[in-house]
């Protein structure tokens, strides 16, 4: 129940935070930092798979509805939320995830959560960038947004690490 | 039976995956249905009270442009009062009196703009009470700005020139010509005119207004002027327009409401 409640404040923060703040910052076409992902991130790593699939539709769902795009961030946040298990399993240490941890580089280190964040984050904005163009003509120019807006993202979800999120 | 119990326990990630993204992927073909729909004029609602509230801090910031801005319209204004006491003292006051105003200006602030997206949007803090509706052209003291896709009772969300959406008839000032003006979601500073036949003498620098057929805009709105044009293949020049409104500095936006725009379509609609 603390848990659930202390989920959805954190939701909420996330969301209201990328729309009021971060939509804001858009430095030019090229540097679109989208931080909302966090919540995704942070998720215990026993969430079951449907919790995260869920929760990925209706964060996705919550900036579509306030940035007024049709469904993009939530097909690319669900997407994410698919595959951060997988990754999870694929990145985790040679004797597993201790119990009682949480994907955070207070338990894991700087290495291993940049790998994690820069790997999600890449698939979302690849996944949101195409999506919103909807057509491959500007498929280099795109690419570009694509990367550089990833490294803002990364650099900003990481930084918030040291800042908001401390243990 | 038990295999296909097992079958869906096994995959039920994946089929509840395939699902969410499905949907996600319906909201975005059926893109225009989902933004008229209810939840998001709820939402505009919403998000309207909420960024007017933030933006009275940006709009604090910025209340030295602002500020300019407003004294340049007023200058304009007050010039072309002084035409028009001009023109009081000849006879054409008589046909003004004949002929009932057609436009009237519905002042609003912006309080929510996005520069940067392919599909960008403004909300405007003026909805149904005050008379706002679909397809109202919206103009700003630098020139135009777009039109009016939805409105709620207290907000309206704008598609503005910077949308990929976007298509208005204008024209040339200099020559009539009349084109079709689009953007291609590269920059926002410039905006695209296609349809302007090869034959036609067009130079840098000529302005580009509101052509009036549309029934949403009055005639010789300014939109921008011609900053290069090529003539790559076929009948019609590719033109590059700079824009005259500077999108990222929009803080008030006049919404345009036509008297006639009904009667026009009326019979437009009548002819087909």
């Amino acid at each position: 129940m603390y848990l659930l409640a202390r989920n959805m404040i954190r939701f909420l923060v996330v969301v209201l935070f990328q729309i009021l703040v971060m939509d804001n910052i858009m430095i030019s076409g090229y540097l679109n930092p989208y931080i909302y992902l966090l919540f995704l991130l942070l998720m215990p790593f026993e969430t079951p798979r449907w919790v995260q699939l869920l929760s990925g539709f209706l964060l996705g769902l919550g900036i579509d509805i306030f940035e007024q795009t049709p469904g993009m961030h939530t097909a690319a946040t669900v997407l994410v939320a698919f595959i951060r298990p997988y990754l999870l399993n694929l990145l985790s240490p040679r004797d597993g995830y201790e119990p009682e941890t949480f994907p955070r580089i207070h338990y894991y280190g700087f290495l291993w959560f940049v790998k994690y964040t820069l790997i999600i984050v890449a698939i979302h904005h690849f996944a949101l960038f195409y999506l919103e163009v909807f057509q491959l003509k500007d498929f280099l120019s795109t690419l570009l947004r694509v990367i550089l807006s990833t490294l803002l993202s990364t650099s900003t979800i990481v930084l918030s690490q040291y800042f908001v999120f401390r243990k | 039976m038990r295999t296909l119990l097992r079958f869906i326990q096994k995959y039920s990630n994946l089929m509840l995956f395939l699902l969410l993204e499905a949907i996600a992927i319906a909201l975005l073909v059926q893109g225009s249905t989902f933004q008229r729909s209810k939840l998001v004029g709820l939402n505009r609602e919403i998000s309207g009270y909420l960024f007017s509230r933030v933006d009275g801090a940006r709009e604090y910031l910025s209340l030295k442009q602002v500020n300019e801005q407003l004294a340049l319209e007023n200058l304009k204004l007050r010039n072309r009062l002084d035409q028009i006491s001009v023109l009081m003292d000849s006879s054409t006051v008589i046909s003004r009196f004949i002929e009932p105003y057609h436009y009237y200006y519905v002042p609003s602030r912006v309080v929510q703009n996005s520069v940067y997206k392919q599909y960008n949007y403004i909300t405007l803090d003026k909805g149904k009470k005050d008379g706002v509706f679909r397809d109202m052209g919206v103009i700003s003291d630098m020139g135009l700005v777009g039109i009016v896709f939805e409105s709620s009772s207290n907000f309206s969300t704008v598609i503005p020139i910077i949308n990929r959406d976007f298509r208005l008839s204008v024209k040339i000032k200099s020559n009539n010509y009349a084109g079709i003006l689009q953007w291609e979601g590269t920059s926002p500073l410039y905006a695209i005119l296609t349809e302007i036949p090869f034959h036609v003498d067009i130079r840098e620098g000529d302005t580009i207004v509101t052509s009036g057929f549309s029934a949403i805009f009055p005639e010789g709105i300014l939109v921008g002027e011609i900053e290069s044009f090529s003539l790559e293949q076929g009948n019609f020049y590719d033109i590059s327009i700079r824009l005259s409104t500077d999108f990222q500095s929009l803080y008030h936006a006049n919404i345009i409401r036509n008297y006639r725009q009904e009667e026009q379509l009326n019979l437009e609609t009548h002819q087909r």
